[in-house]
């Protein structure tokens, strides 16, 4: 954990700005919001949180069955989850996140498309 | 009625949002931009339950004009957020008329970060309940091949040495005839039968300060004298192998499989260590594991056999008989 990019970037005192700005741009989203209609905003923010707190190696894990099963009935596409991986790409480059983290952080997210989306 | 229009341009720039209400009717007279941003239906004349139903104003006309003020909290959903406003009630006067100020205060992103708080914190627990769990695990598999001592060793400094101990003593058992039951009990049986036996030879050893160090097949070997210098290690084994002994004969009365051990003993010098590099196990080699495995091949039926060496050493001399195999046996029961 200790060379994780959630510690190099200064851990959740610093990282939490991250979770509201892609929570905010998500929102925005007319791709992605609706998926978020019906959902209340401590839901909300605890996806975004351990969405970030995950894909930057933070203390959460979660095996792929387990986010296979919060996804399976959402009727995710594709294009849902490119725009979510291109949100994230932008959350990151506005707080100055290096290009090769960012890079790594995408490759993470993609591993997962099979998993989250349809 | 009219507002000086330097009031109004203050009230406009505020960031709180500001409405005033008629104190009589209740309805809207003014309210800034930052509260129209909120209420798309804000507009002169509108009536404050139009706006918010949840407001039971009579009851908060009757409490304001005896001098109090209303405070509460608000929320609704606006563009998939959801808006949380502090919202404060008082009476003023303008004129002589009297009219009801609100002022909302967006506090969502309070409300936002109380909740990302929230969330981080029960993750992080998760998190340290998981990794401790983990640990215990591993810590208890360690501890079931490695002696406490080489383990608190290995924890410490994340090897384990190979240490040379002067003294300490070495049961060996095995049984009697483990090739044909083999054959005969199904395996299941078999290792169900074996686990009892030698979770009671750990219980028994534990007691008496020996420490299982390995099993093979129908052999199990046990040490005392590693971890306690204090320890008589050969009136502990003595004692020990008594035991298992008196154990087994007490089980065969009433089970099904009977099972006729022999036992060898041996002491002095041994190096434990761990061997292997991926699949690691606790072992120890030397003199004293050497003379335990002889005896115990001379052993027979319920026998106790020691080498001589281990006979003379010590206070225990007495307990043991000369035996035809060349080595001492020792007077069980
Ligand atoms: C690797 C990428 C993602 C991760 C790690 C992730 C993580 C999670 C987790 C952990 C949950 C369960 C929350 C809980 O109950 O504890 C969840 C639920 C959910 N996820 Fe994701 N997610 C990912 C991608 C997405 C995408 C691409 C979308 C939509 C476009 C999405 C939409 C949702 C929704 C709508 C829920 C249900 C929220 C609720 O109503 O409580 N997720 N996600």
């Amino acid at each position: 954990m200790a060379n994780s990019l959630f510690e190099k970037y200064g851990g959740f005192s610093t990282i939490h700005s991250i979770v509201i700005e892609f929570y905010n741009s998500v929102l925005d989203s007319d791709v992605v919001g609706p998926f978020f209609d019906g959902t209340d905003m401590e839901s909300l923010i605890d996806h975004q949180t351990k969405f970030i707190s995950f894909l930057l190696g933070g203390p959460v894990s979660y095996p792929e069955a387990k986010l296979k099963a919060a996804h399976s009935n959402l009727d995710i596409q594709s294009p849902h989850f490119d725009t979510i991986k291109s949100l994230l790409g932008e959350t990151l480059t506005a707080f100055d996140v290096e290009e090769a983290d960012i890079e790594a952080v995408l490759e993470k997210i993609e591993t997962y498309r099979t998993v989250i989306a349809a | 009625m009219a507002i000086a229009s330097i009031n109004e341009q203050l009230l406009r720039a505020v960031g709180v949002g500001i409405a005033l209400f008629d104190g009589k009717s209740g309805n809207l007279q003014f309210c800034n931009d930052v509260f129209g941003e909120w209420f798309d239906d804000a507009g002169p004349g509108v009536a404050i339950q139009a706006l918010f139903p949840e407001l039971d104003f009579a009851e908060l006309k009757a409490r304001i004009d005896a001098g109090g003020r209303h405070s509460g909290e608000l929320s609704f959903r606006r563009n998939r957020r959801t808006l949380v406003l502090a919202q404060i009630i008082s009476q003023a006067t303008v004129g002589d008329e009297s009219v009801y100020v609100m002022e909302c205060q967006n506090i969502t992103r309070i409300r936002e970060l109380e909740s990302m708080l929230a969330s981080y914190s029960k993750m992080v627990e998760r998190n340290t309940r998981e990794i401790q769990k983990e640990k215990d695990q591993v810590e208890e598999l360690l501890l079931n091949i490695l002696p406490r001592g080489a383990y608190d060793e290995y924890k410490s400094f994340g090897v384990i040495t190979p240490k040379r101990y002067e003294d300490a003593s070495v049961l060996v058992l095995d049984f009697v005839g483990f090739t044909k039951m083999a054959e005969q009990l199904a395996p299941a049986n078999l290792v169900s039968e074996l686990n009892e036996l030698y979770t009671a030879f750990d219980q028994i050893g534990e007691q008496l300060g020996c420490e299982r160090i390995k099993t093979n097949g129908d052999t199990y070997f046990c040490i005392a004298g590693l971890e306690d210098s204090e320890l008589d290690h050969r009136a502990s084994i003595i004692k020990t192998a008594s035991l298992y002994r008196q154990f087994l004969k007490k089980r065969n009365e009433n089970s099904e499989v009977d099972w006729v051990c022999r036992i060898g003993l041996g002491s002095g010098a041994v190096i434990g260590s761990v061997v292997g590099v991926k699949k690691y196990v606790f072992d120890v080699f030397g003199p004293a594991v050497s003379d335990a495995v002889a005896a115990n091949t001379v052993a027979g039926d319920f026998e106790i056999i020691a080498t001589d060496a281990f006979a003379a050493e010590g206070s225990h001399a007495t307990q043991f008989a000369p035996s035809n195999s060349g080595m001492k046996v020792l007077i069980a029961d």
